[in-house]
């Protein structure tokens, strides 16, 4: 008995500094996918936003979307434009090593591709940030194929993202947003014959297609500094 | 013909009868006002529960918009007006004890009582389209068109009406909101015509539309019972027509509702004074 034991502690000592090494490896994915699109300084593309949410009528959005990696972005928009907040815009620099605590749940084959499944926990949380994200990375093409988030007050979003090639880099051409949050009116201005409603579990699909790269243009910083009069301010 | 010439003549030449205008006027200017100085923080505790969830871009806050959200404060109020003037239009003759050298005149009492009625009709409408060109004119130019985001308090409820489709959407919204009113005003005629003394009739008209909307709203279920069977019930359903899709069978049943109402409240008044003693 002793000797299966002690057999088995070997094969454990002598197995687990690959393994620990490979899920190093996967992890590693993430530094990868900030190398890939290091090269990417800038894009602007034409987006349009198709809502199927449940409670939500709205024809279709569209807008365009200045970006500039890896913090600076600007819809524009003349007519009125909803993007979700998680998962509405595609940055793979915030998925920073630093700025998460990396855990590898498993390998797999998405769509034909391997592929590593990781959760990120946010090092600092913001109140009403995502708790989580569990991301599927696509180790061939080195991409996001998929990305769940969650939130403390229980909001889901699982994101599902297909790609195009543009200039040598892989940017969305379609992101398909699953919904899942529930809605609590805060509202102050209250109309006299309405009563408020216990909150209510929201669930739907948001499709988010992206067309018309330009990729690389030299945007210029100015761009992004101008003050979006469009764009409603978040309140505390 | 000219029995609703000299009412119009004779309801427009009071001053009483401005008062629900110049209200109108001032109220609805201070709230574009006050709306266009603060326009940043009153947007942002409408929108904030949206906010949570999504990033949200464009001209919100736009003449369509704040001419909904006067609207939808104002509909309390606006019934006050119109009773101020309704409630005047047939105990005024009394008050000023001119009602007997009206009634000796050749027409009849139906005449007169039609033409007074619908002098209340007209000052009615006339009442909410200047509401409406107030909201409108003042707020397009004060804050830019754009598309028009209806949220519906209380629930998830967003509803997005592209600018092209709001002119024709907000032009028979005000004229189901006239309709709606019409109730009102015939309310306060029926009671105008029951008594003789004005204060009454303006006093009680808002007191039925106000005890009536408190009931409604009630979150009991007794009085979530009695709901269908109040008028007021019915009143708003102008919002509809920025719904969408827009619920046809729920306006054309409210619609017939106020409807039946107005003409039931109408024809009793129009009964009550036919054969009304008239002793001073």
């Amino acid at each position: 008995m002793k000797k299966i034991l002690g057999c088995l502690l070997w094969v454990f000592i002598l197995l687990a500094p690959g393994f620990l090494q490979a899920q190093e490896e996967d992890i590693g994915i993430l530094d990868d996918l900030q190398k890939k699109y290091s090269g990417l300084k800038d894009y602007t593309v034409d987006v349009n936003v198709h809502f199927d949410v449940e409670g939500f009528k709205a024809p279709d959005m569209q807008a365009k979307l200045y970006c500039k990696p890896p913090d600076k972005m600007k819809i524009e928009s003349k007519k009125i434009f909803f993007l979700p907040k998680e998962g509405g815009t595609f940055n793979p620099f915030i998925f920073n090593r630093e700025d998460f605590e990396v855990k590898f749940l498993e390998r797999l084959t998405h769509e034909g591709s391997h592929a590593v499944k990781l959760k990120l926990t946010p090092k600092r949380r913001k109140p009403n940030g995502p708790q989580d994200f569990i991301l599927t990375i696509d180790t061939d093409r080195t991409v996001i194929r998929e990305m769940s988030t969650s939130t403390i007050e229980g909001k889901e979003v699982k994101a599902r993202v297909k790609y195009g090639r543009f200039s040598d880099f892989d940017l969305p051409i379609r992101i398909e947003l699953q919904l899942d949050f529930s809605f609590n009116e805060s509202i102050e201005v209250k109309d006299f014959g309405q009563s408020p409603q216990p909150a209510k579990r929201v669930t739907g699909r948001v499709e988010i297609t992206y067309s018309n790269y330009k990729v690389n243009i030299g945007l210029r910083d100015q761009i992004f500094n101008e003050k979006d009069s469009s764009k409603l301010r978040d309140r505390p | 013909m000219n029995l609703l010439w000299i009412e119009l003549y004779k309801t427009f030449s009071r001053w009483r009868t401005y008062i629900g205008f110049g209200f109108i006027a001032l109220i609805v200017l201070m709230t574009e006002i006050v709306m266009k100085l603060s326009a940043g923080e009153i947007l942002g505790r409408m929108m904030r529960s949206l906010q949570k969830d999504f990033l949200i871009y464009g001209n919100v806050l736009n003449g369509w918009f704040v001419t909904g959200f006067i609207m939808n404060s104002l509909h309390i109020h606006i019934p006050f007006l119109i009773a101020l003037v309704a409630g005047d239009m047939v105990s005024g003759e009394a008050t000023s004890g001119t009602v007997r050298f009206l009634l000796i005149r050749p027409p009849s009492r139906y005449r007169i009582i039609t033409a007074k009625y619908v002098t209340a009709i007209l000052y009615t409408t006339g009442l909410v389209i200047f509401l409406g060109l107030m909201c409108i004119v003042p707020g397009l130019a004060l804050f830019g068109s754009g598309d028009l985001v209806i949220h519906h308090f209380g629930k998830f409820g967003i509803v997005l009406i592209p600018e092209a489709e709001i002119p024709v959407r907000m032009l028979v919204a005000f004229v189901a909101a006239i309709w709606s009113m019409t109730v009102v005003a015939s309310i306060a005629f029926l009671l105008s015509s029951l008594v003789e003394n004005s204060i009454g009739p303006i006093i009680g008209t808002m007191a039925v539309v106000i005890v009536f909307l408190v009931i409604g709203n009630f979150p009991f279920d007794f009085f979530r019972s009695l709901k269908p069977y109040l008028f007021t019930t019915y009143m708003v359903f102008w919002q509809r027509f920025l719904d969408d899709p827009i619920p046809w069978q729920e306006i054309v049943y409210s619609a017939a509702i106020i409807g039946f109402h107005s003409l039931g409240l109408f024809f009793i008044a129009l009964g009550a004074y036919a054969r009304k003693d008239i002793k001073s």
